[in-house]
């Protein structure tokens, strides 16, 4: 063998599989955009990589294709094609005389047809589309790590907002918040009872008031007001039931002996949220493993049912914490450690509370 | 520091954790550009639906001998390109669909886009639903015989530059939280236009060439109904309101309505019943 012809084999032996593997990339990407045609653009018909024309194709006049063409140049039709025609580079002219019975496609040109008729659509795409249907968005096209973590978000998140709604409620309704607490703590079981009546007679309520108002005539004006007055009522009761509920809870597991009566209010909420929420978060991180995450989601399901309900319960015995009669007798002290004392003329303007009764 | 000071960096500190939060929740959109158009076979009466989330709207009449033309700029992520046509029914539905199930918010200040334009020869049936758009409707010189308009909350401007060539059987605007300005709606060629509001300002222009008595109705629940009515118009204002103020400068009470001095002797005359609960009705009419 003379050093030309190795030359020449080994050339060949480097050569040929690159041009195999760019054949199959090219392939590929052509695999990919005719199946993007047929699901994503209902083209009907769309032939396989083999038959779709390498560069310009022309539709004779006087001839007929009896299928969808497609191309990877422009196309001209001054014949008849009963089917769709694409051009996925280039503009897809129908010329006096010519017909597509289908919809005619150019992804990334025009489609021109003055003169011809085009049965179906004349559609000029930017790019052919990568995402399909309508379920596709919401799961498949997402991997599990990245549903674990968007589901987790969604937690953190919600958690987050009620811990800010907590504060807020600490801050501008704590005598409200306190005297929900104390009534879960005196009537734990009628509680329960009252939020689940007050469950089943939320729907009816709202019907009552809305035909009460129909009823005087002149209401009718009102009820689009009052179906949103009588929701955020509703929303308000057991967000307020089920912080009460989640501070009670916080409570017993973190009693903060040192800390001001402030500090242990806040730290008894985050604690009591927290617990809650790791179910959920535990739930979100078994996105993944289907059973148990239904499990854990279930459970989670549960028991903040179960909170709710008690909260709930809770908000209406106390009349959103309006109702007094626990609070008089329980938790003087613990209120007064809200109260901030405004110094007047340097003289203490609130007596504070000492310890033990001595001053 | 402060205990109050503690609590409030705290809150900050959450608000800000929350924000990032969400920020890496949104996903990126996916802009697309079609255009999409259908040629017109016969000028045979069709019904037309366009329904739209958010975005810019533009609807216009064409010469052109195409049923529909439409431009999309669209958020492929987020939605899917709406266009059925039943050639057996002649009924076509264009627009957007939100993908089910997608619950994310763009974070993108860019916004989508539809721009459509019908044909000005064909008798349509047009059904309009707009979600949070700002739309532009130019409607004049169509041969419209039915018009539904649906707008959530958005500010939509309907203009009728010229004469509808048919005559509209039924005309009707519904407004969820919106800006609502109409213009020459003399030109719209209808017998009777309703005008159903939650909150927001509706704005009706009666200017254009007047062919026929016009009844209208409009009922806003919170907001200000203006109506701008030609000197040459007469007009009887029948209203209805809870907590809302009236201006009528030049229109004189008789019975339970308010009428134009020109009522009887005017030889086109409009009928509105005004219903609000709590806002202003303005009637801007002065007689020759």
């Amino acid at each position: 063998m003379t050093a030309l012809t190795k030359g020449l084999l080994s050339a060949l032996f480097v050569l040929v599989p690159g041009v195999v593997a760019a054949q199959s990339v090219v392939n590929g990407g052509l695999i990919r955009d005719l199946e993007r045609l047929a699901r994503g653009e209902q083209v009907a018909g769309v032939p396989s990589a083999d038959s779709v024309s390498p560069g310009a194709r022309t539709i004779a006049a006087g001839t007929t294709v009896t299928s969808t063409i497609v191309a990877r140049g422009p196309v001209d039709v001054f014949g008849k094609v009963a089917g769709s025609v694409v051009s996925l580079s280039g503009n897809v002219t129908v010329h006096r005389g010519g017909v597509v019975t289908g919809d005619a496609i150019a992804v990334g040109g025009r489609v021109v047809a003055d003169s011809g008729q085009v049965g179906g659509e004349m559609r000029n795409l930017s790019a052919l589309p990568t995402i399909f249907g309508a379920a596709v968005a919401s799961g498949v096209t997402q991997t599990p790590a990245q549903r674990t973590v968007q589901s987790a978000t969604v937690v953190a998140g919600s958690f987050g907002i009620l811990l800010i709604i907590g504060v807020g409620v600490l801050l501008f309704a704590g005598p409200n918040l306190d005297e929900v607490v104390v009534t879960l703590q005196g009537r734990f079981a009628r509680t329960f009872w009252y939020g689940v009546i007050g469950q089943l007679f939320a729907l009816p309520g709202l019907l009552i008031l809305i035909v009460g108002l129909v009823l005087t005539i002149i209401g009718i004006l009102l009820v689009p007001f009052a179906i949103v007055a009588y929701c955020i009522a509703g929303a308000g009761l057991v967000t307020l039931g089920f912080l009460a509920v989640a501070r009670l809870v916080g409570g017993a597991l973190w009693r903060g002996r040192d800390a001001s009566a402030r500090t242990r209010t806040l730290g008894a909420l985050f604690a009591g949220l927290a617990l809650f929420f790791a179910l959920w978060i535990a739930a979100s991180l078994l996105v993944w493993a289907p059973l148990a995450g239904a499990v854990i989601r279930a459970a989670a399901l549960a028991v903040t049912w179960a909170a709710m309900t008690l909260g709930l319960g809770a908000a209406i015995l106390s009349r959103a914490g309006t109702h007094r009669r626990f609070a008089s007798t329980a938790r003087a002290v613990e209120l007064a450690a809200w109260q901030t004392p405004t110094p007047v003329a340097g003289i203490v303007a609130a007596r504070r509370t000492v310890a033990g009764g001595a001053r | 520091m402060a205990p109050v000071l503690r609590m409030r960096r705290a809150l900050l500190a959450v608000v800000a954790l929350l924000a990032s939060g969400n920020a890496s929740a949104q996903s990126a959109p996916l802009w697309r550009n079609v255009d999409i158009a259908r040629q017109l076979r016969d000028t045979l009466p069709q019904r037309i639906r366009v329904q739209y989330a958010a975005g810019r709207v533009d609807v216009r009449a064409t010469n052109d001998p195409m049923l529909y033309m439409m431009h999309l700029r669209y958020d492929e992520v987020r939605s899917i390109p709406l266009h059925r046509h039943d050639p057996e029914q002649r009924s076509t539905a264009l627009g957007l669909e939100s993908r089910g199930g997608s619950i994310r918010t763009s974070s993108s200040s860019e916004s989508g886009e539809l721009r459509l334009t019908l044909p000005r020869t064909v008798p349509l049936d047009l059904d309009l639903e707009f979600g949070g758009t700002q739309s532009t409707l130019d409607l004049g010189d169509m041969s419209l015989t039915s018009l539904r308009l649906e707008c959530g909350a958005a500010d939509a401007m309907l203009l009728f530059s010229r004469p509808n060539r048919l005559r509209m059987r039924d005309f009707e605007v519904n407004i969820g939280a919106a800006d609502f300005t109409a213009r020459q709606l003399a030109n719209a060629n209808a017998d009777q236009i309703r005008v159903r509001g939650g909150i927001g300002s509706v704005d009706l222009d009666f200017s254009g060439t007047w062919t026929h008595d016009l009844s209208v109705t409009t009922r806003l629940v919170l907001g200000k109904l203006t109506l701008h009515i030609p000197p040459d118009v007469g007009v009887r204002v029948d209203v209805q309101r809870v907590a809302a103020g009236f201006e009528h400068s030049g229109l004189v009470k008789r019975d339970d309505a308010w009428y134009s001095p020109n009522f009887e002797s005017a030889q086109y005359k409009l009928r509105v019943r005004a219903e609000t609960l709590v806002g202003q009705i303005e009637v801007q009419h002065s007689s020759r």
